[in-house]
């Protein structure tokens, strides 16, 4: 934890009491014990909390997706009375109207005055684990296979915030929200959010470069 | 169709499926509960959106049928702490097993939403004088650091120092 704890717990407090996500960094753990307290007192504050009309339509929204066998389908989340029936005469708008729609991201990024960027020698890369870097305005997560090197955009599909590399799971965690990306951009976690963006990437001469921007 | 017709379709489609979503209709209703259960313990409505969302997907297609409602929630419930636990594992960076076993979430009781105010208040009863206060004053009162140092006639960097003691202190304590 970098600066004074106090300080740092502070920030953590003065955020939860404001309503606001909880925003932690790697240094935080060495106050799990006081964090996850402020957190329990902060959510206690209010007393019990109910689910706001708006998620409960999202939710809704979620349940409603064909997931595959198994999964609740669209006449058994109508049934569940989350509000679905008025969604289904109005073709889903009143859910879709409290989210934002979803982010394409599948694209590989392709900067219109891209150019490559030198960012890393191939022996900078440990097979199965992910390495960050940025090329100018793109920043990616590297991932050696053998002789070869995909890469992935570091930016979350869902939030805009930056991933870090979760070499115990071997996965990309977004410290927004639980989202979590598989190397190869896919979501591993069961929100489902779109792939990442892959980055152009190549090898020269046992040099990595990624198309970038100046 | 005009839209009432379709609206009287859609009704006619929820009033003839009852048994296909029994498990599902417990769930949901449930779902409330695990809602209150994790917002005790984040603190904020997104997170504890997420998580509930996490839960409900996770959980619900799994469910039998006919199981009792008892297991519904049992199940729910062991699912949502299943969630917190990787909820802080992620965002501290810490492994499951190093986030020491009293910092991840103890078992629900029943009701768990209800349980959340008075663990709390027994544990600021166990704290100091001071420590209970600054922590009152934070939170329950939503007092901001300098208000809290002139109710306690201090300065706003002797109150963090406190409010972090405090914290320590009360993440030690044990509510029966």
């Amino acid at each position: 934890m970098n600066g004074k704890r106090e300080n740092r717990v502070e920030k953590i407090v003065s955020d939860l009491l404001r309503g606001r996500r909880l925003k932690l960094r790697g240094g935080d753990a060495e106050e799990k014990a006081a964090i996850t307290t402020a957190a329990r007192l902060a959510g206690v504050r209010q007393g019990p909390q109910r689910m706001q009309p708006a998620f409960r339509k999202r939710l809704a929204r979620a349940l409603e997706q064909p997931q595959g066998e198994g999964w609740v389908t669209r006449r058994a989340a109508l049934v569940a009375g989350l509000g679905l029936a008025a969604g289904a005469a109005a073709g889903g708008f009143a859910s879709r109207a409290f989210e934002p729609q979803p982010v394409h991201a599948s694209d590989p990024i392709r900067p219109s005055n891209g150019r490559w960027i030198d960012v890393a020698a191939m022996g900078d890369l440990v097979e199965g684990q992910g390495k960050r870097v940025t090329a100018g305005g793109v920043g990616a997560f590297l991932f050696r296979h053998g002789d070869e090197v995909t890469a992935v955009s570091s930016i979350c599909s869902h939030l805009p915030c930056e991933l870090w590399w979760d070499g115990g799971h071997s996965h990309l965690v977004c410290p927004c929200h639980p989202a979590t990306f598989a190397a190869d951009g896919h979501p591993s976690d069961p929100y489902r959010h779109s792939a990442l963006n892959k980055v152009y990437v190549r090898v020269v001469g046992g040099r990595v470069e990624v198309l970038g921007t100046e | 169709m005009t839209q009432d017709e379709v609206a009287d379709q859609a009704q006619a489609e929820v009033v003839e499926l009852p048994a296909a979503s029994r498990a599902t209709e417990i769930a949901v209703n449930e779902l409330e509960l695990v809602y209150a259960f994790i917002y005790a313990r984040v603190g904020n409505r997104a997170d504890a959106e997420d998580l509930t969302q996490q839960v409900a997907l996770k959980a619900i297609p799994r469910l039998r049928q006919n199981a009792a409602a008892s297991s519904i929630r049992g199940y729910l419930f062991a699912t949502a702490r299943s969630a917190l636990g990787g909820f802080w594992s992620t965002r501290l960076g810490l492994s499951e097993a190093e986030l020491r076993e009293d910092l991840l979430p103890a078992p629900a009781t029943d009701p768990p939403s209800e349980e959340g105010t008075e663990t709390v208040q027994r544990i600021l009863a166990e704290l100091s004088d001071n420590y209970r206060r600054v922590l009152e004053l934070r939170f329950l009162h939503g007092y901001s650091l300098k208000e809290v140092a002139k109710e306690m006639n201090s300065t706003v960097g002797a109150i963090k120092v406190m409010q972090l003691r405090a914290l320590r202190a009360a993440a030690k304590v044990r509510p029966e």
